[in-house]
């Protein structure tokens, strides 16, 4: 059993794990060692370090026009991505086989997961087991005479959440809706000329309707620095640019 | 640190890690690739530059590297940390840049003749950065043996994989995996009061 493993064994598997040399039977094995000691992060963060240390140089920052770049590129790319896990030979949607492989697949990464939030034990040991209060912001058209409806509902700690829209025109082609996570200027994030963050790129459908799950930015952890939610209608190349006005928005204070 | 949230560092909660940002990504949530962006960009981009030595083409190799993990690629989370993959990636493409612009160098050639395979693709930045290397570092080093540093280098600096570093080599993949192993659990005893 890997718990019963001989110490050099175990520092041996943790050194593979972080250059990413393990075999399925070890990486198996591994993930049964981070599942019953959380403390083997704090192995892999040295190791890591020593790693980065002895042959990396040292970060440097990027210009910040790439981020911007890149998340613009990212947008252009339609196809869903092949996970690793699971390469099915066409689109799942083509097979209702594949489905079945894809929903296995999602299993197994979410095993991995779950052993990666034990790897994470060190930040979040206590935090952890509280349950954080959902934040929901309800989005009002700024037009008086529109129909259109959006909600917004976020874990402020797992920063995970959705957006729901209804009624909203599908835009022209070469066109995208914007949400935008809107913080006080001083807040300690980095954010663009109208101190906002691009939280989500999206379109409706011919029903003007969607719901998709996004990631938020971590300043939902201090509700205090956001000023507002916003939806903006922008270019899809260049989201990034905030040039739109708002058509729909949400307050502060959430629901 | 490859979790290290990228965030208010105040906060005590969680944050997502980078295997649930890389699933989440890999779903189609494209928000998620900004925040791995904000995490491991330095990384990238550090490594790209001092490769190539050339900030347009550092950026463009930032942003494919990137993209590729947007679009699937071949990383598997179970079996590493996405810096290591992220690092190596970037060492690979960035040594296949130069070289497509330069003449072909056979790279294990020049190690087995006591060059170092980046003497051939960018002298002046490589120099400097071997002055770079803290004193520490190179005790640590001097602590491996001969293989282990030649193997660590090869997988993580220039970017061969272990099976590739095996065949030139001619050892066995399990040989050469444990020797990195070992080299680098020597190089964090050694280093690990500089780590803490």
């Amino acid at each position: 059993m890997a718990m019963t493993m001989p110490a050099e064994e175990l520092e041996l598997l943790i050194a593979g794990y972080v250059l990413g040399n393990l075999s399925s039977e070890e990486a198996a094995q591994f993930e049964q060692l981070l599942a019953t000691n959380p403390a083997i992060a704090g192995e892999v963060a040295q190791l890591q370090s020593a790693l980065e240390t002895t042959y990396a140089p040292p970060p440097m920052s990027p210009p910040p026009a790439l981020r911007s770049r890149l998340l613009a590129a990212a947008s252009e790319v339609s196809s869903p991505p092949t996970p690793v896990f699971s390469p099915p030979s066409q689109p799942f949607w083509r097979s209702p086989r594949s489905l079945l492989e894809l929903a296995a697949a999602a299993v197994i990464v979410a095993l991995g997961v779950n052993n990666y939030r034990l790897s994470q034990a060190l930040q979040v040991s206590q935090a952890e087991t509280q349950q954080a209060v959902a934040l929901t912001y309800q989005l009002r058209s700024t037009q008086a005479n529109s129909l259109a409806s959006a909600q917004v509902k976020i874990d402020p700690q797992t920063l995970k959440g959705t957006i729901a829209v209804q009624n909203l025109p599908p835009l022209p082609p070469g066109k995208v809706y914007v949400l935008w996570t809107v913080l006080q200027p001083a807040a300690p994030f980095t954010t663009d000329q109208k101190d906002a963050i691009l939280t989500q790129a999206f379109q409706v459908n011919d029903r003007g309707t969607t719901e998709q799950a996004i990631i938020v930015p971590a300043a939902f952890r201090d509700r205090a620095l956001v000023t507002k939610v916003a939806i903006t209608v922008e270019d899809a190349i260049a989201p990034q640019k905030h040039v739109g006005k708002p058509i729909m928005v949400a307050p502060a204070s959430p629901l | 640190m490859p979790s290290e949230p990228s965030g208010n560092p105040a906060s005590s909660l969680p944050t997502p890690t980078d295997a649930e940002l890389v699933l989440a990504l890999w779903d189609g949530q494209q928000a998620a690739l900004g925040i791995l962006y904000d995490r491991h960009a330095g990384l990238v981009y550090g490594l790209a530059l001092r490769t190539l030595g050339n900030a347009q083409e550092a950026e463009d190799l930032t942003q494919d590297i990137f993209l590729t993990l947007a679009k699937g690629s071949t990383y598997d989370p179970r079996r590493g940390a996405l810096r290591t993959f992220l690092a190596i990636l970037t060492k690979s493409r960035a040594i296949d840049r130069v070289r497509s612009r330069q003449s072909a160098h056979q790279k294990m050639q020049r190690w087995q003749q006591g060059v170092t395979p980046e003497a051939t693709v960018n002298q002046p930045l490589e120099q400097a950065f071997q002055q770079e290397q803290s004193q520490e570092v190179q005790a640590a080093l001097a602590q491996l043996s001969t293989d282990e540093q030649q193997i660590l280098q090869l997988a993580y600096y220039d970017g061969f994989s272990q099976s590739e570093i095996a065949q030139q080599l001619d050892l066995p993949l399990g040989t050469v995996k444990t020797r990195a192993r070992r080299g680098l659990l020597k190089l964090r005893q050694t280093l690990i009061r500089f780590t803490e």
